[in-house]
């Protein structure tokens, strides 16, 4: 096989891949710029949300455009509790203590979703089948990374646009930035928060949507791209979304390449060396802005 | 409450004979209890005391210094690989390689403090969570180390007497370290390095005005953290009588971090409440059934078929992470002093009765 | 002050754990008049979940035999814990059921090399038998050991089978792996290089896949540019799942071939959404739905006793059959004389037992009790199995 042609579909392979990595990302820079914090339980909402997608897709045989809209619901409820029922509750919230109500929130998700729904894996019933391709030249791309990398697309040009232009978005950047300032200009920062969380878990449970078909539905499946989506934020600036989104490209493609040329069995290295790098040459990453904080 | 008089006062370690008193019956009562529980006990209780020395490190360095470490599995990992590794290869006797074994992870410790000078908060967790992924990685892909299925783990060679079970001699050699280290940690805190380290934590910048030198405590902290948590390790690569790279992961890291967060930040008999939570809640939810939710009075039966409908009967044992999730969330909104929170406010409450 | 409370409460703590516990020498033998108790740990949770079935497939075997009168007027009563494949936990359960009256007589099976391990050496000091450990481990049998009788027919075993059979009755040249980088997987490679070596062969390719890896294109494009025929995969079946569905959007199309841990066809079909069609891949236990009169009584015992959502699959048939060859050394054990020691006499004479596994046999030094393994494949619906070859040992 040509191996520029080889090369170009393991680029295009790694940046369909990314895309999803991007979404997660998303998700967690929309949690970080607000609240800043740091959500591990990203991950597991997404999947409880799949879980759910499933249950209805397979189980009770609902179309698919009724359980889609269901399945974000869900995502942004599980979303709303989290920050109504324990972020909010928190008494001391510094980093450490937010960090470990992210951790118990998210073993208590994956406990009761692992309980209800089992361990064996099962597939999910998606519209775009993972298989049906089409060929442009004699790269090969199937429809469900078209659509992956289309949703990664309109989700971050539609947040970008949305921070930056809207009233909300500009109120969620003010949150972040002081929160009791904002709340003296008349920002109502509880409703900002309870949004943030609600629009991230939202996102990250398309990104578990789009991953499942391609793979399986267990109650593991959303920890190794968690942790890649978490090192693309990392790479691109955790406060910047344009940098959540090229971040998750960029670490597709990097792992991808690295996987082919180099070594598979080491692929999973290389979103922690990427992290090393980053955080020991530029912390903020490739697209933020650093705030220094005054004392 | 507990007001001192003098310095001699605050370092002291026991405040009267009373408790020099209590300390012996402690002594004796450990001594004694291998010999009258059965050998399951005994492991239990060597467990919850490698876990209370991982508490106590971990604490020296989120509680007292203010930093986050999600990565200290690794540290763990380090101390078990390299004592059993010096044992396998370079044929040190157990201590010796114990010894060596702890101050290799301090290494690292400091290492990963290094970074620590310039990252704060959120970057510092992802540094350390990065850290710890890697250690795991590295364990499992190294031939050196064994493999996926860990190196070969050496009989416990040390034997106090004869006549005692591997357990017996295991729990000899952990629970002195155990002490050992409990008052180290206790006497560290109370000491000016202790002071510099909370000094750090309240607020780093003015403690550098005042010439606490930022690079020297936080990567001795660090690194002393690190080589309690070696330590433990160690001594758990023969508790469990086989290590492999599996064991090392991030769910351990949370777990070590929450029983430091739940016994309480800063504070030592925090750490070890917490540690022996827990490690007694690890072991006692693993045979959950659902007929033991049946057993409970009035609503258990009503409970149990609920459970039943809904949930599948055979994941009953995700019941653990619920639990430890829910402690985890609980702790923090109800009190985030964690159980020392609760033994402070028992201690108040008694004795400012009857007010 | 905090100081002396600290110590009032390890002291306090102390005494109440003293109060607590009993005391005991030797670890008690499990067996009464009218019971035998037989233990199994399983990962009922965890990233081993899939595998809990065979934990409760022992259960509903060992009911069955409680129902034919039990063993010579015993009835076995059967304990089981979740140990989340953390060999901590295993160890931990273990020495609790063991140690605690009355006591454990021997382990049945139990899923996972690492927890195995690190009960291994414990149960061996102790001297409790342990039958039919549900994974296919050198160290098992490296050094044979007097308490512990495999059944479990190696990967390293199976794996010759599997290219041998690919190479003289398929003609397949150009074969590559794709294999898990832990324990297991290199196993099976080891087996391949074996095998090949003998027919003077090498792989195109071997791809090692790591353990948490869900994104596969880069392995898949390897094997895809290497031209193979066929692939023989040492994988979990969520590698499997993602490996094929990865290769359909490549349209890449080799034989795929695997190993006896993704023979749960049905299963398999299901999590890969319809694309287990034509596999051939190596059995070690009867097919659940073939018609053999003891498949048929297992499956009755199944429909009456096993839990609700419960699936007659190839992981709960292995409860069974891991733990056929313990029920028959039960049987031979004197009645009167039921020891642990006339256990191990009783195993070790059993020679070419069947029963839905393939032909067991152990013996003074033997403890790898079987040896065979029958190569089958999955037909174009994905749910009928056919039976490609009688069974086989490796040499």
């Amino acid at each position: 096989m040509d191996s520029l042609l080889g090369l170009v579909q393991i680029f295009v392979g790694g940046l369909t891949v990314g895309s999803a990595y991007s979404l997660i990302a998303l998700a967690m820079v929309i949690i970080y710029k607000t609240s800043e914090v740091l959500n591990f339980a990203q991950g597991d909402m997404a999947m409880a949300a799949t879980f759910f997608a499933f249950s209805l897709l397979a189980t009770l045989g609902l179309p698919f455009y009724a359980a889609l809209p269901a399945a974000l619901l869900f995502a942004v409820l599980i979303g709303l509790g989290a920050e109504f029922l324990f972020l909010r509750r928190a008494k001391e919230p510094n980093l450490l203590g937010l960090i470990i109500i992210t951790l118990g929130l998210e073993m208590i998700i994956f406990g009761l979703a692992s309980w209800k729904w089992g361990a064996d894996p099962k597939d999910l019933p998606f519209p775009v089948s993972p298989w049906d391709t089409i060929q442009i030249g004699g790269l090969i791309v199937s429809y469900l990374e078209l659509l992956t990398v289309a949703t990664a697309v309109v989700v971050a040009a539609g947040l970008f646009l949305f921070f930056r232009y809207s009233k909300l978005g500009v109120a969620m950047k003010a949150t972040q930035l002081n929160r009791n300032v904002a709340r003296l200009m008349g920002i109502r920062t509880r409703r900002i928060l309870l949004s943030a969380w609600g629009l991230s878990a939202g996102i990250g449970a398309l990104a578990g949507l789009l991953i499942a078909p391609g793979g399986t539905v267990d109650p593991y499946m959303m920890w190794d791209p968690m942790m890649k989506g978490f090192a693309s934020a990392v790479l691109g600036g955790m406060t910047s979304l344009p940098g959540a989104a090229l971040g998750g490209c960029i670490l597709g493609v990097v792992e991808n390449l690295f996987g082919f040329y180099v070594s598979t069995e080491f692929k999973s290295v290389v979103p922690f060396a990427i992290i090393v790098i980053v955080l020991c040459l530029k912390p903020s990453g490739l697209l933020a802005r650093h705030y220094v904080r005054k004392v | 409450m507990d007001m001192k008089r003098s310095y001699f006062e605050d370092v002291r370690l026991f405040g009267s004979a009373a408790q020099v008193v209590w300390f012996l019956v402690l002594l004796a009562a450990l001594f004694l209890f291998p010999f009258l529980a059965g050998p399951y006990y005994v492991y239990v209780v060597s467990y919850a005391a490698i876990n209370v020395l991982v508490a106590l490190g971990l604490n020296l360095l989120v509680g007292y210094t203010g930093q986050i470490s999600l990565g200290h599995a690794g540290f763990f990992g380090i101390g078990a690989y390299a004592t059993v590794l010096l044992m396998n290869k370079a044929a040190l006797p157990l201590l010796l390689a114990l010894l060596l074994a702890s101050l290799i992870a301090a290494f690292f410790g400091f290492l990963l403090g290094l970074p620590a000078l310039r990252l704060e908060g959120p970057y510092l967790a992802i540094a350390t969570l990065g850290f710890g992924l890697t250690i795991e990685i590295i364990f499992e892909k190294w031939e050196f180390f064994g493999g996926s299925t860990g190196p070969p783990v050496p009989d416990f060679p040390i034997h106090f007497a004869s006549g005692l079970s591997t357990d017996q001699n295991i729990y000899f050699l952990v629970i002195p370290l155990t002490l050992a280290g409990t008052i180290a940690a206790r006497n560290l805190v109370r000491s000016r390095v202790g002071r510099a380290f909370v000094a750090v934590r309240d607020s780093d910048i003015a403690a550098s005005c005042m010439g606490v030198s930022l690079m020297y405590y936080k990567t001795l902290a660090f690194a002393v953290s690190a080589f309690f948590t070696g330590l433990a390790g160690g001594l758990f690569a023969f508790h469990l009588g086989q290590i492999d790279p599996t064991t090392f992961n991030l769910m351990l890291s949370i777990i070590f971090l929450a029983m430091v967060v739940v016994g309480g930040t800063a504070s030592i008999l925090g750490s070890v409440m917490g540690a022996v939570l827990l490690s007694v809640l690890n072991l006692k939810l693993k045979g959950l059934q659902l007929a033991d939710f049946a057993a409970i009075p009035v609503i258990g039966r009503s409970v149990a078929d609920f459970l039943g409908a809904f949930f599948m009967e055979t994941g009953m044992a995700n019941i653990r992470f619920i639990v430890y999730g829910l402690i985890m969330v609980l702790i923090m909104i109800i009190e985030p002093l964690g159980l020392y929170g609760f033994w402070i406010r028992t201690k108040i409450y008694w004795k400012t009765w009857p007010f | 002050m905090a100081a002396r409370k600290r110590l009032l409460s390890l002291a306090l703590a102390g005494v109440l754990v003293l109060l607590a516990g009993l005391a005991q020498a030797e670890v008690p033998l499990g067996v009464t008049d009218t019971e035998i108790h037989i233990a199994q740990w399983g990962p009922q949770t965890g990233p081993a979940a899939p595998w809990g079935g065979v934990a409760r497939g022992t259960g509903v075997f060992f009911q069955m035999i409680n129902d034919e009168g039990g063993i010579n007027g015993r009835k076995i009563v059967y304990h089981m814990f979740d140990d989340q494949y953390n060999p901590a936990n295993t160890k931990a359960g273990v020495k609790e059921l063991q140690e605690k009256e009355p006591g454990i007589f021997a382990w049945a099976s139990g899923v996972g090399t690492s927890p195995g391990l690190a009960v291994r050496d414990y149960l061996m000091e102790n001297g409790v038998p342990w039958v039919g450990p549900a994974s296919a481990s050198l160290h098992w049998i490296t050094p044979p050991q007097k308490y512990l009788f495999a059944v479990y027919p190696l990967y390293f075993d199976e794996a010759q089978v599997l290219v041998r059979y690919l190479v003289e009755k398929k003609g397949m040249k150009k074969l590559a792996v794709l294999y898990a980088s832990d324990d297991y997987g290199k196993n099976g490679l080891d087996g391949v290089h074996k095998e090949m070596d003998r027919l003077k062969m090498k792989a195109v390719i071997e791809v090692a896949v790591g353990r948490a890896d869900r994104d596969l294109k880069s392995h898949i494009m390897k094997l895809k540019e290497s031209g193979a025929e066929a692939v023989l995969m040492w994988v979990n079946p969520t590698h499997a799942v993602i490996a094929l569905k990865t290769a359909a959007a490549m349209k890449y199309e080799p034989q795929w071939v695997s190993s006896s841990t993704l023979s749960d066809a049905p299963l398999m079909m299901q999590m890969s959404g319809g694309l287990w069609k034509n596999i051939i891949y190596t059995n070690f236990i009867e097919l659940p739905d073939s018609q053999t009169p003891l498949i048929k009584k297992y499956k009755a015992a199944f429909d009456k006793y096993a839990q609700k959502g419960e699936r007659f699959g190839v992981f709960f048939l292995a409860g069974f059959g891991f733990v056929e060859p313990m029920v028959e050394g039960f049987k031979r054990t004197p009645k009167d004389a039921f020891t642990r020691d006339n256990f191990v006499k009783a195993m070790e004479s059993i020679k070419d037992y069947k029963g839905i596994m393939g032909k067991i046999s152990f013996g003074p030094d033997k403890r790898q009790g079987q040896r065979e393994v029958f190569v089958a494949q999955t037909d174009e619906t994905g749910t009928k199995v056919k039976q490609l070859s009688e069974w086989m040992a490796p040499d």
